[in-house]
């Protein structure tokens, strides 16, 4: 029962009106975010942490921190409903959590039923935030329960199950992965080493001795190497865009698609919960799952509505699900929760077991406040699907150079230093090349985040045991999480000799 | 796949390693006596890297066959080059110039090549998108936010 008392605690805070405001601009910038091509979840979260430290400046800390939170989040969640908007009258997915809804939503557009695909895709993510939403409720207590007692050996152990799991379903060739995560670790470490005070790889500089900002090299190989990859590019063919009709799905269209809708948050939830898996892989399972169990899997990809109802429940319930280990562990478990963490970072607050306890009105606004957001996002998504889908048509040729002219605008914002802009352009080349030959960049983001704090646990593990590595596998749990971390990185590899196609996880 | 890039890559990584591991014996260590010091967790990344990079230029042999080798190499001359090197040179100006001339001049100059760049013509739309972004981000932060940029040199 205290739980719900701390729910509507959270709710007296979600609607206090700038609250409201805050959840709104997400929510609605999240779903221009999904609907641009160029902008995945993450930059466009990374792109606005300026933009609301500034807002809530005036705010005392806690408050700030929760309202930018807030608006964060709606980002994040916003644009996995309106990632649908391109795929089903595009056929060009805004981001890769929805390729899947382009094989039959497409069709669906071209008979003419694309409200229907779009409402569809609405409603199912509607539903599948709140159900990922009651799992977060009833989960965070316990599981922060039980993580209170984790020493920093079984901290060191599950945070490389952490990056294990982005690493091993990140791209295809786990070599690569693993050269970005190490690579990220290896970032992470320059600057003045927290623990013992000493410089490490600052050669006498002094704009390295706070180390390299997180948000500058996201926003470079996110933002900046997405557009330089769509300036190589030759410019696409103009699809004509699908013309919507009627908004409303008609009542055999929702009889059809209640029960791919449960299934898909239901299987996204789970998904999402685990680190490394994500919104793509569970839109990409829902599919699957909803082919096989039904009577006539031959009718999938001409425009069966169930095609489009799962995979978009899906991937909103697995955005839901990523929040858990994020706020009860505090370990992301994609890019996007990474820049998410690195927010309440710059807050000073730790996300993690002590979160509920500590700072409850943080964790418990920022859960009640999804509740609404979901809410608003299904009352704006019906009626302005046409606007969102304007944006769509909004030229190349102004928005690659305003993508560019933000990032650098975010990054100025909040480091003020022409270093920090000069690596902003380098990781903006280097992630077009790294994207472009299939090394993946969303573990080199997660290392980057997590590395000092795997490397803290890590030396106070071995200060506890006077320097024995033994002390992270005598603890059960730590032993645990390891050997799950190995296999996490084997078993992918064991299918692939074997011939197998491995799903891999390209989001962020 | 690239396999000129992937067997660089790998060579480069290599390298990164090497000088890792060299570079972390430098860090001074601790004064309290733990041999876990500030140079372990960089001199074990270094170790790993280098084992890393050495399965991937084995890979790069081995799987040879599966590399597409095909001339889709893009030409330096074509005109997708072009664009990104002057769009990446005004980008670099940008940067460098913006704390000596401010915020809306560069932003202005930035966006006016980068529009043109991409499309040639149309100047009376290029000239007024890019004043109203340069001043809308401008006066927006800094007025009604109450943030800090550079503003223009001479006042």
């Amino acid at each position: 029962m205290e739980t719900i008392q701390y729910l509507m605690n959270g709710f007296a805070i979600a609607f206090q009106w700038h609250n409201i405001l805050f959840a709104l601009v997400g929510v609605i910038i999240g779903t221009a975010v999904g609907v641009l091509p160029g902008i995945g979840p993450m930059s466009g979260v990374a792109l606005l942490i300026p933009v609301t430290a500034t807002l809530t400046s005036g705010l005392p800390v806690e408050m700030a921190a929760t309202s930018s939170i807030i608006l964060l989040a709606g980002v994040y969640y916003g644009a996995m409903y309106g990632g649908s908007t391109t795929s089903i009258l595009l056929n060009t997915p805004g981001e890769s959590s929805s390729v899947v809804t382009t094989l039959d939503g497409y069709q669906m557009a071209r008979q003419g039923r694309a409200g229907a695909a779009l409402s569809i895709a609405a409603i199912g993510s509607f539903v599948a935030g709140i159900v990922s939403l009651i799992g977060l409720v009833l989960l965070a207590r316990p599981l922060s329960k039980i993580a209170i007692n984790f020493g920093p050996a079984e901290y060191f152990s599950l945070m490389l199950l952490g990056l294990a799991a982005v690493s091993g379903l990140a791209g295809k060739s786990i070599t690569k992965a693993l050269i970005m995560t190490v690579l990220g670790l290896l970032l992470g470490s320059i600057g003045i080493d927290a623990v013992s005070g000493i410089a490490r790889f600052t050669y006498d500089q002094p704009v390295l001795f706070s180390g390299i900002e997180f948000l500058t090299v996201a926003v470079g190989l996110f933002a900046l190497g997405e557009v330089f990859k769509t300036i190589f590019e030759k410019d696409g063919s103009d699809e004509p865009i699908a013309k919507i009709t009627r908004i409303l799905p008609t009542k055999q269209d929702l009889k059809d698609s209640a029960a791919p809708i449960g299934r898909g948050s239901l299987l996204g939830f789970f998904l999402g919960v685990l680190p490394g898996a994500g919104a793509t892989l569970a839109s990409f399972f829902a599919y699957i799952t909803e082919k096989k169990i039904s009577k006539n899997p031959e009718s999938f990809g001409k425009g069966n509505i169930a095609g489009v109802a799962s995979p978009e429940s899906a991937n909103n319930a697995a955005s839901g699900g990523a929040m858990i280990p994020l706020l009860t562990l505090g370990i992301p478990g994609s890019g996007t929760t990474a820049i998410l963490m690195g927010a309440f970072v710059m807050y000073n607050i730790q996300p993690g077991p002590l979160l509920f306890e500590e700072h409850p009105q943080v964790a418990w606004g920022l859960i009640a406040s999804m509740f609404l957001g979901n809410l608003m996002l299904l009352i704006l998504n019906m009626p302005l699907v046409r606007v969102f889908a304007k944006i769509i048509q909004t030229p190349k040729k102004y928005l690659l150079p305003i993508i560019i002219a933000i990032s650098i605008f975010g990054v100025y914002a909040v480091q003020y230093t022409t270093f920090d802009l000069l690596v902003l352009l380098a990781c903006g080349v280097l992630g077009y090349y790294f994207a472009k030959n299939d090394f993946p960049v969303a573990p080199l983001v997660l290392a980057l985040v997590l590395g000092p704090m795997i490397e803290n646990n890590m030396r106070r593990a071995l200060t506890i045991s006077n320097g024995e590595f033994s002390i992270f596998v005598e603890k059960p749990l730590s032993l645990v999480f390891l050997v799950v971390a190995f296999l996490w990185i084997c078993i992918p590899l064991v299918l692939k000799l074997r011939g197998k196609n491995v799903i891999i996880n390209e989001e962020g | 796949m690239n396999l000129k890039f992937d067997r660089m890559a790998s060579i480069v990584f290599l390298a990164l390693g090497i000088l890792v591991v060299v570079e972390s014996q430098k860090i001074s260590t601790s004064a309290y006596g733990s041999q876990i010091g500030p140079s372990t967790f960089p001199i074990g990344l270094g170790i790993i890297l280098i084992i890393l990079s050495i399965f991937l230029f084995i890979e790069t042999i081995k799987h040879k066959a599966t590399y597409k080798i095909v001339g889709e190499e893009e030409d330096i001359k074509s005109p997708n080059y072009k664009r990104f090197f002057i769009i990446f040179i005004a980008a670099l100006g940008y940067v460098l110039l913006l704390e000596k001339l401010g915020y809306l001049i560069t932003t202005f100059a930035f966006l006016v090549i980068g529009f043109q760049t991409l499309e040639k013509g149309k100047w009376v739309p290029t000239i007024i998108i890019a004043a109203t972004f340069s001043a809308f981000i401008y006066y927006g932060f800094v007025n009604v936010l109450g943030g800090s940029l550079p503003g223009l040199p001479f006042l």
